[in-house]
């Protein structure tokens, strides 16, 4: 049993100043199993986007831990998939290359034919396989969204951190990534953290949902959405359980923030 | 529709040309003195020049332009990238660049000569320095000007330094750096023409001097010509850089 318990992602008292000592998140301890997906809620200004760029090794200085399955998170065979606000695409590499670059520095002896084939596969799942040959630029905000994460999933990682990745997006676009990543993700699990500042997508996507409090020394919040997550992903919305659940949310979050 | 506008292009090319030569047809025929021949004798002494000497003086001088180029490339990109991504570096080698860029560099020409002597290398050496200062400047600008988070997906995946600069750095400063090429491509030109007056029997520098001293005037203007030629061809060259690696701006 000692083994499970050291499954997944564990974080252990984390806590990130910034240069000139103003603390952006204080010590937060959380716990995510090993192919589970929760979700990240939490006001501006709260870390949610400091504590992703922790986890994915982006900032250069925090105090306490982080493991996955016992050890630190950043060695090298802790493949970590970064999904980020802004697509975090190339400009001057058309969508094909933008994710066979990825794969080729996350898993350099693949063969090359193998990986133009499976970037074929992952871009007919997230409907853009005509798209590429295009350069992100030409393409819509949607659209530069779907190849992020068909390059997120394309080097199939162990820890898939996706910081509020439809936030820019219109409302239909949104909802139709949202489940598109979920099909996604079913098929592929990796241990999912994805931050959102949508009450209805935490809900819609995550087994938990973390909600995140506006003072830093509170502790954070973990609610239990196993009931929601289990449904078909068009009837959530529509249901008793994930109104309940808003409400359940809506109530944390006018306690904390 | 692209293939069309590129015709169009080319025709205003030939036609800005044919222009140039009437214009210069009429200013033979009111001199009427042999300093300035006409366009028929001038081609004339292109054609019977003969393959040979023109590929041999051509190529020496194309030789020189892009051992220079290449040169202030490599070295201009090695200081700039230093200086756009580490701030020690920066503050170091800024008050450096500010204070040589202004020098006239052809103004370096007799110093080169004295340390370097007369030969390719100062040469080469002379195209590299004018080259090089706005190559550092531009590239470090470049690189400054790409956002930090555009390294972010890559860093998160463990890519090298090797594999950031190839992916990123790299092909975000091409477009700065394909532009200062172009601007100081003409200056390289000229400064070429300069050094190859002196200390060498080959180059188009030396073409078109040796002429003059035969008073062979003709063979002078054609000499000429080819000069602009090959230096319209190095513009031609670095325009389809600048279409086939920025392709994605449109």
């Amino acid at each position: 049993m000692s083994s499970l318990r050291n499954n997944g992602l564990h974080i252990k008292h984390l806590s990130i100043e910034y240069k000139g000592g103003s603390s952006v998140l204080g010590d937060v301890s959380l716990t995510l199993p090993e192919h589970a997906i929760y979700t990240v809620i939490g006001p501006s200004g709260s870390g949610k986007s400091s504590l992703m760029r922790a986890i994915a090794g982006l900032l250069p200085a925090y105090r306490g831990e982080i493991l996955f399955n016992g050890q630190s998170v950043h060695r090298k065979e802790t493949l970590i998939g970064l999904v980020p606000q802004n697509y975090g695409l190339l400009p001057w590499k058309t969508v094909q290359s933008n994710i066979q670059m990825a794969m080729k520095i996350a898993h350099p002896l693949q063969q090359q034919r193998e990986q133009e084939e499976q970037i074929r596969q992952w871009l007919t799942s997230l409907g853009i396989s005509e798209l590429k040959s295009r350069f992100p630029l030409s393409l819509s905000g949607g659209q530069q969204q779907r190849v992020a994460i068909a390059r997120a999933f394309a080097i199939l990682p162990t820890i898939l951190l996706l910081d509020e990745p439809f936030s820019a997006l219109d409302a239909m676009t949104r909802e139709a990534l949202q489940k598109i990543f979920l099909d996604n993700w079913l098929a592929h699990p990796a241990t999912t953290l994805f931050v959102t500042h949508d009450v209805d997508e935490a809900i819609s996507l995550g087994q938990k949902i973390i909600v995140m409090p506006s003072n830093q020394k509170d502790a954070l919040e973990i609610v239990d959405n196993h009931t929601v997550f289990q449904m078909k992903h068009q009837d959530k919305r529509d249901s008793n359980e994930f109104f309940e659940q808003t409400k359940r949310i809506r109530k944390v979050m006018q306690e904390k923030w | 529709m692209v293939k069309k506008r590129r015709l169009h292009h080319l025709a205003r090319l030939l036609f800005v040309f044919f222009c140039m030569n009437v214009i210069w047809y009429i200013a033979f025929l009111l001199m009427n003195h042999p300093i300035l021949p006409s366009p028929w004798a001038v081609y004339n002494a292109m054609i019977h020049l003969g393959a040979q000497e023109i590929a041999l003086n051509v190529g020496y001088s194309l030789v020189r332009i892009f051992a220079g180029v290449v040169l202030a490339l490599l070295i201009g990109m090695l200081i700039g990238l230093l200086m756009g991504r580490s701030q020690a570096w920066n503050k170091l080698l800024d008050p450096v660049v500010y204070l040589t860029y202004p020098v006239p560099k052809i103004a370096l020409l007799p110093v080169v000569m004295l340390f370097f002597g007369l030969g390719e290398f100062s040469k080469i050496l002379m195209i590299m320095l004018i080259l090089l200062f706005q190559v550092i400047i531009s590239v470090r600008d470049g690189v400054k000007a790409i956002p930090e988070n555009t390294y972010d997906v890559l860093t998160s995946i463990g890519a090298s330094a090797a594999q950031k600069f190839w992916h990123v750095t790299m092909p975000g400063a091409l477009s700065v750096i394909l532009s200062t090429i172009r601007i100081s491509l003409g200056t390289a030109i000229s400064v070429l023409f300069f050094t190859e007056i002196y200390g060498t029997e080959h180059g188009m520098g030396f073409f078109i001097m040796d002429a003059w001293l035969r008073l062979d005037y003709a063979e002078m203007y054609a000499g000429i010509m080819l000069f602009s030629l090959v230096g319209f061809m190095l513009f031609m060259l670095v325009d389809y850089l600048d279409y086939k690696f920025m392709q994605w701006r449109n």
